[in-house]
């Protein structure tokens, strides 16, 4: 597939062009707010690429906070509804680590057994353009799990912005279409690519040995470690809320006025309902079990199942916590505090 | 495509109040689907119903041990094991009100259509248990999914796969045994070592026994040679079976246990009922004690 080149000056004109064959989401700025948000747009004008990363990540146009998943009238106790089907539909501006997230989400969703008829015909329907990251963020550690600030996993086409262009790096067949029309890239595009992300690369300090900690994790489940990691913790779950990879929901009903529905919402491990019984027993009572839960989770448990980390180091979780809680910080004292040889 | 999170229709056929306390009640279940013979294969609206989830009895298999999500529009769902035996026509839950929907559910009487959806899990391991001697020790309602093991286990045409039946089923008080009208014929039957006993007799004088389920399985003491045991109950009968086993010689990979952690979707993805790397929905709710060992205690 060849690398191509869209000037800037052309680029709202390539925008168009996908408005014209489908939805077209990009991260807009959310009013009187310093972020922005994935939402739908016309025109190239209408994207913020001022921000690091969208507040919320793209699994939102994907498994959306919100959801109704079939409707019902009162006294109605089944229903033979089909999954709505959606338009096709382009996001544009995904970051690499946003969208490597989505392909640990299909391994939840999209498994054999029960393939989530929701989550896959969004995903069926949807175009990923990236924009690479040239200036990772403060909090960003993606080289420590796999990632890369210029990777394309998960994506169908790459964009890199060269400042007066962007060099249109074809991941898919589906994202080779996109750009089929613009000129072929220069190799001083590409050398200024590479050094672009040599750069960016070199900005994230954090390195891990994943598999290191998930054995450490796995033998040291009963460490008076989580005790003290867990404490300033408050249990308000917005690690999880924000976090690209974390899937779990809760399904409940809603009825008003003779209309109803069941409704999939986002959940979060990190509240006592979580998983408490209705007899009240609890196998996470205190935050230190369902901070080791959140940890292990994506630390020992996914990479047990999955070989995988279940994190791609976007950094949400650390810049938003109420508690200054950073996993970086969490992951190197456990490394340090687990480590054989080590006080236990 | 296959949509898993919408419920069957089901009627329910028949209620019965199966104890004194009366917040036990048994609900049996028939497919709507089954009746209308013509459409069978396609759903009111048209599209095909796939056979993966299944709106019909024939194409509900399970084996006992599995649970099924019950639901009722505008209230919920919530999942319940499966207390009828594979080879009887209707699906029996057993249900305890509890809760918002335990307590709406004992509201609804017979031929009121509900959902269900199903079966999900693993089973008690009949692989294993065939040609061995079988121990069920059960507590309090959770003896519903070994109603359904013992109701398949003495179908004549299964029971010579598996050695001696013992079983030790006990209650708080006589009127809180489950189906008793099913666990008196089978007190008599030659086919089964049945022990029934309560925490108090007060002067009745059914059943024989009276003693807490541990203490009657120690009298009882089955062998464990060629056995495997079943134990369903509350945490704290299950703490004081385990050390009785383990003194008849039942080593932890010949032990099973069946859990009930809180769950929403029931096949994987909703992430609540996770101990460890596993779901209790999808690789439980049966676990051998061998492995329970190596999990982290959260159940
Ligand atoms: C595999 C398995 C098998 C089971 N088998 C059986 C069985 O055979 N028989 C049986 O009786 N039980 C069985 N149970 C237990 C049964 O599922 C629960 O008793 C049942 O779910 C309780 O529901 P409830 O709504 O009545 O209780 P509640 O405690 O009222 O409710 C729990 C529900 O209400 C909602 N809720 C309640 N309070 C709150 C709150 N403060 N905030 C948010 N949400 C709230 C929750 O979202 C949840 O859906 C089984 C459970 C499992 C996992
Ligand atoms: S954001 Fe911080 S305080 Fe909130 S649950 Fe996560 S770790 Fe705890
Ligand atoms: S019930 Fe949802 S993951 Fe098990």
């Amino acid at each position: 597939m060849k690398n191509r080149v869209i000037t800037k000056k052309d680029f709202p004109k390539f925008v168009g062009r996908l408005t014209n064959q489908a939805e077209v989401y990009a991260p807009v700025q959310v009013k009187d707010k310093d972020y922005s948000r994935f939402g739908r747009i016309k025109s190239a004008e209408e994207i913020c690429f001022s921000h690091l990363n969208t507040k919320l990540p793209v699994k939102e146009l994907f498994f959306p906070q919100r959801e109704v998943l079939f409707e019902f009238k009162p006294g109605e106790h089944s229903q033979a509804q089909p999954p709505p089907e959606i338009e096709n539909r382009i996001a544009l501006g995904v970051k690499p680590c946003d969208a490597a997230a989505l392909e640990m989400f299909d391994r939840v969703f999209l498994d054999k057994e029960y393939p989530d008829p929701y989550y896959k015909e969004r995903r069926d329907k949807t175009t990923l353009i990236g924009i690479a990251c040239n200036q990772p963020g403060k909090a960003c550690f993606c080289t420590a799990v796999n990632g890369n600030p210029h990777g394309t996993r998960g994506l169908d086409l790459l964009l890199i912005d060269l400042e007066d262009r962007y060099l249109a790096m074809p991941v898919s067949e589906k994202g080779e279409k996109l750009v089929t029309s613009y000129p072929e890239a220069a190799g001083k595009d590409l050398e200024n690519q590479q050094e672009l992300a040599s750069k960016a690369t070199k900005a994230i300090e954090l390195s891990l040995n994943p598999k290191e900690l998930k054995n450490l994790l796995d033998a040291n489940f009963d460490h008076a470690v989580w005790q003290e990691l867990s404490l300033p913790c408050v249990n308000c779950g917005v690690c999880t809320y924000l976090c690209p990879t974390c899937h779990c929901f809760d399904v409940t009903d809603e009825e008003y006025k003779g209309e109803g529905a069941r409704i999939r919402t986002w959940d979060s491990c990190q509240f006592s309902m979580f998983t408490r019984h209705a007899s009240g027993h609890n196998p996470r009572p205190t935050g230190k079990e369902r901070m080791r839960n959140r940890t292990l989770h994506k630390f020992c448990y996914f990479p047990k199942t999955h070989e995988e980390v279940l994190c791609v180091g976007c950094g949400r979780c650390i810049t938003e916590c109420p508690a200054g809680i950073d996993l970086r910080e969490t992951l190197q004292t456990l490394l340090q505090t687990l480590a054989p040889g080590k006080e236990s | 495509m296959d949509n898993p999170y919408l419920p069957a229709p089901a009627r329910i056929e028949k209620v019965t109040i199966e104890n004194e306390a009366r917040d036990l009640k048994t609900f049996q279940l028939s497919f709507v689907d089954n009746e209308r013979l013509t459409d069978i294969g396609t759903s009111d609206s048209g599209f095909p119903i796939p056979a993966t989830r299944p709106t019909t009895r024939k194409d509900f298999l399970f084996l006992p041990g599995q649970f099924g999500f019950l639901s009722l529009s505008g209230v919920g769902e919530a999942p319940f094991g499966i207390a009828s035996a594979p080879h009887e026509d209707r699906v029996w839950y057993t249900v305890k009100k509890v809760g918002v929907f335990t307590t709406a559910l004992h509201e609804l009487e017979q031929s009121v259509v509900i959902g269900m959806r199903g079966p999900y899990g693993n089973s008690y391991p009949f692989d294993l248990m065939k040609g061995k001697d079988v121990v069920i020790v059960s507590g309090g309602f959770s003896f519903t999914t070994l109603r359904s093991t013992l109701v398949h286990l003495l179908k004549p045409e299964n029971r010579g796969d598996f050695g001696k039946i013992t079983c030790v089923y006990g209650a708080r008080s006589p009127g809180e045994l489950l189906y008793k009208d099913e666990i008196r014929a089978w007190e008599s039957s030659s086919d089964i070592n049945l022990v029934l006993c309560v925490d108090r007799l007060d002067g009745a004088d059914w059943p024989k026994t009276e003693g807490l389920v541990p203490n009657v399985l120690k009298k009882v003491a089955p062998s464990a040679r060629n056995a495997v045991a079943l134990v369903c109950g509350p945490p704290i009968m299950i703490r004081f079976t385990h050390p009785v086993l383990k003194e008849l010689g039942f080593a932890p990979a010949r032990v099973f246990l069946s859990l009930e952690n809180r769950m929403k979707c029931g096949i994987g993805k909703c992430g609540r009922c996770n101990i460890g790397t596993r779901y209790v929905c999808k690789d439980g709710p049966v676990f051998s004690y061998q492995e329970l060992l190596t999990l982290p205690p959260e159940y």
